[in-house]
């Protein structure tokens, strides 16, 4: 059974994406969340705190969304750190480039409530799974 | 070349309005001067840039107009469902109130009293399905904003190249005034900014056309793409 006290770092440089994503979490019961306004703050974060979980945008000022993801991925504590990208980006090089750079799951804006929890679903469906 | 004042009609210090046929003489020499300017600053390909910026700016305009008016549909369409949901659930409350406050004034009726707690036990078993449902419409209020953020990229794009048009356009006008005396080296005229931005890696923001081969068009391409790369 997932977690739902899970914590999640919400990474957009829009307020209102942020908030939409915040409230559509709350709706999946997941209410310990936290948000970033780009990339460079979004990593300052996770590297203080506890997070299990991270939902990021692509384009964003200072340091944007696939270089936080590498930067992820290049840190031994949380190169595990499940990642789902959520993003305008639609051409096909974004996507293979952010699945290459380690993505765990790619959402295209504008996305649907439900497109959002089957991908979450599937990302900790997936690590239970290999965590198994 | 005699040297004209292109932006007054009155050089010659007459308040009298050209003709027509002046007047079109005057457009055509300005015009003529201006395509030479243009040719001898280097500033062609420049301006060739500037007008491929224009039917992208009518795409992404248009983008913008279709996302907002889609938003705002969205956001009445579900004003529009949640308010009977609302108005039903209010209207049936009362009037249980008030059967209730004519029991309690007159409290013999056994029979009444009975269908009253039946009905009063069905309103409250119904409630938490009609606020879900209009906790739904609030959800789709909620997501209907999501056109701030793709509208807010395309307009920052726009900005940029408007930006770059009326820097473009006041070089031209500033290495050509007349009134300068000197003329002086034309500045390189300064790059669109797409083109300075590094190549790979490149970010294009929001489709605002779709069907295009390079790109997805909805979530299902996402998903079929990295499943046929094995992600």
């Amino acid at each position: 059974m997932l977690d739902k006290s899970i914590k999640i770092l919400v990474v957009d440089d829009f307020p209102t994406m942020r908030r939409i994503i915040r409230n559509l979490l709350k709706e999946l019961e997941f209410v310990n969340v936290d948000e970033a306004e780009d990339g460079a703050m979004g990593l300052e974060k996770l590297k203080a705190g506890q997070y299990g979980f991270v939902v990021s945008d692509w384009n964003m000022p200072n340091m944007d969304g696939l270089a936080m993801l590498q930067a992820i991925r290049a840190d031994p504590a949380m190169a595990k750190m499940p990642v789902l990208m959520v993003t305008a980006e639609a051409k096909k090089e974004n996507i293979i480039a952010a699945a290459q750079a380690g993505a765990n799951g790619y959402v295209v804006k504008p996305f649907t409530a439900v497109t959002l929890e089957e991908k979450i679903t599937k990302i900790f469906e997936k690590i239970a799974k290999e965590g198994a | 070349m005699v040297q004209q004042n292109p932006l007054g009609a009155s050089a010659s210090g007459s308040l009298l309005p050209d003709s027509a046929e002046q007047l079109l003489q005057r457009i055509g020499h300005l015009t003529r001067q201006m395509r030479e300017s243009i040719r001898e600053l280097g500033l062609e390909t420049s301006v060739a840039k500037v007008a491929e910026a224009i039917p992208d700016a009518r795409d992404r305009l248009g983008y913008i107009a279709q996302m907002t008016e889609r938003a705002a549909e969205r956001a009445l369409n579900a004003v529009d469902a949640a308010q009977p949901i609302q108005d039903a659930l209010a209207k049936e409350a009362k009037g249980l109130s008030q059967r209730w406050d004519a029991w309690f004034a007159n409290p013999v009726e056994l029979d009444e009293a009975r269908q009253l707690v039946m009905d009063n036990r069905a309103y409250l078993k119904s409630v938490p399905q009609q606020v879900s449902a209009t906790n739904a419409q609030l959800m789709e209020i909620m997501m209907a904003q999501d056109f701030q953020d793709l509208t807010g990229q395309v307009i920052k794009k726009m900005v940029q190249v408007i930006q770059d048009v009326d820097t473009q356009l006041l070089q031209l006008l500033l290495d050509n005034a007349p009134s300068l005396e000197k003329k002086h080296e034309p500045a390189p005229a300064p790059a669109l900014a797409a083109d300075t931005a590094p190549a790979g890696n490149q970010l294009h923001g929001p489709e605002v056309k779709t069907g295009l081969v390079d790109a997805v068009n909805d979530q299902d391409q996402v998903d079929d793409l990295l499943a046929s790369l094995g992600f």
